[in-house]
């Protein structure tokens, strides 16, 4: 655009300025020439997108310093350093290395990743037990699983700015290098700053990513029904399933809504076309409700500090049934 | 939306990796001053690189500045994010104060914002906090405890009043105007 707007002859420029005009005077030859070299650009196997990190404007130094200074976290250089090397880059190196037989040891960061890896694993099943303590842990390992996706690790990775710092073979870095860089950090990290400011850190822009999701999704519950039964009988409660509302019937819009009732006391509400759909929404409610992670909960705790201990007392166990 | 916006890239009010909800992160991450040494129109920017640089940099550590002398060229200063988009601003002929004004800007946004045309002024992950409507939904309390058939709740309601019907409220109304006047 800047290159059209730079070949507009001068007098149209300041009549067309409020641009209520729809056709500004471009010289006649600008388009056939943005062709060419169009045409020449393809014919060289497309847009060469150079790395930032080759520009002038690159120092490496500054950008690791400010790195740490974004994240407002101490690290140790080297350590931080080794956690931006790629493996793909030191086998790069030792190629070229080798070729003028040079030998300078260069360490990648899937040592520090794993590190990272092991500590999140842990730190994160511990939050959330504490934060959502009636959840199932089948539930908090679900959400665990996806907080530790390569997709949400590489989307946070991403917008951290270690997209260009990245040192590796390739570029544009791919999600499994975001990811794995992302895990070095919290490894890198862990070494300088020790656990509880690590604990933080993965607070702070980790476990965060759940704000605004639905908790519910990530535990699956086959046949709600009968677990919500399992769970009730075990407590020494009775409880039955009413139909407390139809509309519609034998038609297309029929509608049919179902209490679950536990000692004659309402304990949730579903709806759904047929009586068994309503019932099992019911259920998916009620069990929510003693799960604690209901429509209307709190928001989860993003402020505990420290790192939580486990009370597995109050949590409903699943997995026996 | 004007013919002018049509190419406008569009977007929501998003923070960008629930920044602020664990700890806020600076989305400007590094600057780029291009300017020339001697020509008149980088004089607004090399005052700013003369007076106020280096106090930016030490107010902001977790922005990389970057100097670029060029001969002959018009000052510039690109911008990059977090989010990966660039701002390229041309500083030509512009003054010092100018300058500053426009650096903060940059510093404080998180893309180049005004490039963007807000579909709306807010945004919200769950537009419905209630839930699906269902015939259920607005229920009077009163119709559980009901005796049906009720006349209450059998009564046609939803008629519009009949000609029959207006004319004797009118005449009701009157009658009490009289009564009034009378008095």
């Amino acid at each position: 655009m800047a290159f059209v707007r730079r070949f507009m002859p001068i007098l149209s420029r300041l009549v067309q300025n409020t641009s209520s005009n729809q056709h500004q005077k471009i010289h006649r030859w600008v388009a056939p020439t943005l062709r060419e070299l169009n045409r020449r650009e393809d014919k060289n196997g497309g847009k060469i997108i150079s790395p930032r990190n080759t520009y002038l404007e690159w120092n490496l130094e500054a950008e690791l310093f400010a790195f740490g200074k974004r994240l407002k976290e101490d690290f140790d250089a080297a350590l931080l350093f080794q956690a931006f090397t790629d493996r793909s880059y030191v086998i790069k190196e030792e190629m070229k290395q080798k070729e003028i037989k040079f030998d300078i040891k260069m360490k990648d960061n899937r040592e520090l990743a794993e590190d990272g890896y092991k500590f999140m694993d842990e730190y994160i099943d511990l939050y959330l037990q504490a934060v959502l303590p009636k959840f199932p842990i089948e539930g908090v390992t679900g959400i665990k699983n996806h907080l530790l996706s390569e997709k949400v690790l590489a989307n946070i990775s991403f917008h951290l700015g270690t997209k260009d710092i990245i040192l590796a073979a390739e570029y544009p870095v791919d999600n499994y290098k975001l990811a794995n860089t992302f895990k070095a950090i919290v490894g890198a990290l862990y070494r300088s700053s020790g656990e509880e400011r690590t604990a933080h850190f993965v607070r702070d822009f980790v476990i965060t990513q759940l704000q605004g999701q639905d908790v519910n999704e990530f535990l699956h519950i086959e046949d709600p029904w009968k677990l919500l039964k399992e769970l009730i009988s075990k407590a020494g409660s009775n409880i039955e399933p009413r139909l407390i509302g139809q509309a519609g019937t034998n038609t297309l819009l029929a509608c049919y809504r179902v209490g679950i009732y536990i000692n004659k006391e309402m304990l949730s509400a579903g709806f759904g076309e047929t009586v068994n759909i309503a019932k099992e929404m019911a259920s998916r409610e009620a069990l929510k409700k003693l799960f604690g992670t209901q429509e209307n909960m709190y928001p989860i705790n993003f402020r505990l500090k420290g790192i939580p201990k486990t009370n597995p007392e109050m949590r409903y166990q699943i997995a026996a049934s | 939306m004007s013919n002018k916006n049509l190419f406008f890239k569009s977007g929501f009010v998003r923070a960008p990796l629930q920044n602020g909800v664990g700890r806020y992160v600076c989305q400007l991450q590094r600057i780029v001053f291009k300017f020339c040494k001697s020509s008149g129109g980088s004089r607004g920017l090399r005052d700013y690189i003369e007076q106020d640089l280096v106090q930016f940099a030490e107010q902001n550590p977790s922005v990389v500045v970057y100097l670029k002398p060029r001969r002959h060229r018009s000052p510039v200063a690109v911008a990059e994010y977090l989010n990966g988009s660039r701002v390229w601003m041309n500083f030509n002929q512009k003054t010092h104060s100018e300058i500053l004004k426009w650096i903060e800007n940059l510093r404080t946004q998180q893309d180049d914002v005004a490039a963007t045309r807000l579909r709306k002024y807010q945004y919200t992950d769950h537009p419905s906090i209630q839930g699906p409507w269902t015939p259920f939904t607005f229920k009077d309390p009163e119709l559980n405890v009901a005796e049906l058939p009720n006349v209450k709740f059998g009564a046609n309601n939803r008629l519009p009043k009949t000609a029959t019907e207006e004319l004797r409220l009118l005449f009701e109304k009157q009658k009490l105007e009289d009564v009034k006047t009378a008095e």
